[in-house]
């Protein structure tokens, strides 16, 4: 015991002294945070590049148009530099507008069977303000119109484009449309809806999108310090013969493993809390769970990712070995672990087939507990699939290890 | 005097090359035994066998009365070792690595006892990358000196060093040998051998040739009736260098 302690101690001494290696170890996660962090920062939702095409020239066209420019809306993004409708679709087609909404010529135009003096007169509707305003309705008064009187208010009919490659975004944008336009006619009819639909965020207030990716990239700083880092480490010291010395004394394999875990399960953490200092700095990261909870699970987590880089350090003969080697494990999970790419948005076959990768189980736990403040106890069947990983990854390691 | 080692009929085979071809022989504890022969002789494999460093394909080597194949980490706390291609941890200093190594044999030792020992006292903080090639060695030996060795192996200990740290090397090998530590050590340097080995063994193509004290195989190389090409000179061309640069290291 003594002498693990000793050999981590040691090289934590060591690599203390080498503050370039460090300052790479601990930069790339960090570059990780910045390039999601900036994406994802500064929204606390969806948003969509949309196009205007306005064929009508009446007031009314005009206002709603001028709706969308307002600093309040933060759904849309309008692009100005769209004039024609050909433009418009080349760039939906390259991905740079999600949506085309046309208006067309008759839209916004009173019928011209209204006879004004038949209309009570209870309702008007004011373009000035560059919106729709509306007289407080008066149930009893003017439940229903008379035809006259709708035919006396501004109709029309939008049309959303959208891409085949991306219905979603379309259909998403469309629905809003309408939940605008619904807004707009109950406020000229003065009609009340009967039914509607209420939105709300299932999590708690202030739960931003980037509280939702940074639990991936601890997640992912936990993988790659486990595997990169120390399959990098040990046959670089096959080469130079220092490991060679220490096989000539009674020092085992499965000490020294366990040493080097102790290491990097140091280094990790390090970079971990370098990560949430900056992730609650510069992006307000909330944490909603408790830190010693992350930081057990971490501890076990980190534990199995050091076991998957002990495999490819014990096995590989030099570092090229080892390199490909730790990518091929590396890369499927950090794109199938639902880290960086939500595993629902997968088919199913593929859902069922990477919840078994190991950093899955990892990616969910954090999450749980950072967004949800789940406890050690909530996250039992995530703990159970990453402890009985890491079993698996030891017995493999000590099993492979090579010391030349 | 007593055996500390038996070799018997140890063989190592790498494919069809036969490294080692069933070799026998016996230190007694003590002494300085040295192994030589040409490059690829099998004196390193041999060496690592003994060590516990390289599976034995066929034989036995009992080191203390302990048998090498069956025990390997037994041997291994009790022989000290220097590897001829073999490094240290950068960025490590002597007193840390020093340390590390008495920590795998679950001993606590004085650094500084060890570094002055094998005179590296002034590099006690430095890292060995910054060590010339003589105090390399010197190092190197006494990593192998932490768990106080019964047995220690030198494979090629001069190699490579200019002739002052090599009679500095000597000067602590045969310190070692007043403190009743065996030493086997290979060599390519037949005056070394002559200077410190007890008896020796000479290799070739995996087998020992000859076995003996080398005074003994002077003599009776010189009873075969082998006459030297040139009368031998009261000195030679490395005596008129020692003279000319001086004993003192140049580290």
């Amino acid at each position: 015991m003594k002498a693990i302690l000793t050999y981590a101690w040691i090289m934590l001494k060591r690599f203390m002294r080498d503050p370039v290696y460090l300052f790479f170890m601990f930069a790339f996660p960090l570059i990780f945070l910045f390039i999601f962090g900036t994406i994802f920062g500064n929204q606390s939702s969806v948003n969509f590049n949309i196009a205007i095409i306005n064929h009508a020239d009446n007031d009314f066209a005009k206002s709603f148009v001028e709706k969308f420019d307002s600093d309040e809306n933060e759904t849309f993004t309008v692009n100005k530099d769209v004039s024609s409708m050909d433009e418009a679709k080349t760039k939906m087609s390259r991905g740079e507008l999600d949506s085309i909404i046309e208006i067309p010529k008759d839209f916004g135009k009173i019928s011209e069977t209204c006879h004004p003096e038949l209309v009570s007169g209870s309702t008007e509707y004011n373009v000035d303000s560059g919106r729709s305003v509306r007289n407080e309705p008066h149930p009893a008064t003017r439940g229903f119109q008379n035809d006259n009187n709708i035919n006396c208010l501004p109709s029309g009919q939008l049309k959303v484009y959208f891409d085949e490659g991306s219905p979603q975004a379309g259909q998403t944008v469309a629905t809003i449309m309408s939940g605008i336009l619904d807004e707009m006619n109950a406020g000229i009819t003065g009609q009340k809806p009967l039914f509607t639909v209420e939105q709300k965020s299932a999590g708690e207030a202030g739960l931003s999108q980037f509280d939702y990716t940074f639990a991936g990239l601890l997640s992912y700083v936990l993988m790659t310090m486990g595997i990169y880092a120390l399959s990098q480490q040990l046959p670089s010291e096959k080469k130079t013969g220092s490991l060679r010395r220490i096989k000539a004394t009674p020092f085992k394999p499965w000490q020294l493993l366990t040493s080097l875990a102790l290491v990097y399960l140091v280094l990790t953490f390090l970079s971990a809390i370098l990560m949430i200092v900056v992730g609650i700095l510069v992006f307000d990261f909330q944490m909603r769970g408790s830190w010693l909870v992350l930081a057990t699970f971490a501890t076990i987590s980190t534990l199995t990712m050091i076991g998957f880089g002990a495999i490819v350090a014990g096995a590989a003969r030099n570092e090229n070995q080892a390199t490909m080697a730790s990518q091929l494990i590396a890369f499927p999970m950090m794109f199938l672990g639902g880290v960086f790419f939500p595993r629902f948005l997968m088919p199913d076959w593929l859902q069922n087939i990477t919840a078994w990768i190991p950093l899955t189980p990892v990616g969910e736990g954090v999450r749980y507990i950072t967004t949800e403040g789940a406890s050690l106890f909530a996250v039992w069947p995530q703990l159970l699939m990453i402890i009985g990983w890491g079993l698996v990854a030891y017995l493999i390691a000590f099993k492979v290890f090579k010391w030349e | 005097m007593k055996n500390i080692i038996e070799v018997e009929n140890l063989s190592k085979k790498y494919g069809d090359k036969i490294a080692v071809d069933s070799i026998s022989f016996t230190v007694k504890k003590g002494e300085v035994f040295g192994i030589l022969g040409p490059n690829g002789a099998g004196k390193t494999t041999t060496m690592e066998m003994m060590e516990a460093m390289r599976p034995i394909d066929s034989g036995s080597v009992l080191i203390d009365g302990i048998d090498v194949a069956k025990h390997p980490n037994k041997i291994k706390k009790i022989v000290g070792v220097q590897l001829q291609s073999s490094a240290f941890y950068d960025k490590v200093t002597l007193i840390d690595s020093l340390k590390m190594f008495a920590s795998f044999y679950g001993q606590k030792v004085d650094p500084m006892e060890l570094l002055e020992e094998v005179n590296l006292i002034e590099k006690a903080r430095a890292f060995p990358e910054k060590l010339s090639g003589g105090q390399r060695q010197r190092f190197s030996i006494a990593t192998a000196l932490v768990n106080r060795p019964k047995v220690l192996f030198l494979d090629e200990p001069t190699t490579g060093l200019d002739p002052q740290a090599r009679r500095n090397m000597w000067e602590l090998i045969e310190q070692i040998k007043a403190k009743h530590i065996t030493v086997i050590l290979t060599s390519h340097y037949m005056e070394e051998a002559q200077r410190l080995c007890d008896r020796l063994a000479i290799m070739d193509e995996g087998k020992i040739i000859a076995l003996d004290s080398p005074d003994k195989m002077i003599k009776d190389l010189l009873g075969r009736g082998f006459k030297p090409k040139r009368t031998i000179e009261q000195a030679d061309l490395e005596d008129v260098y020692i003279d000319l640069t001086g004993k003192e290291l140049r580290e």
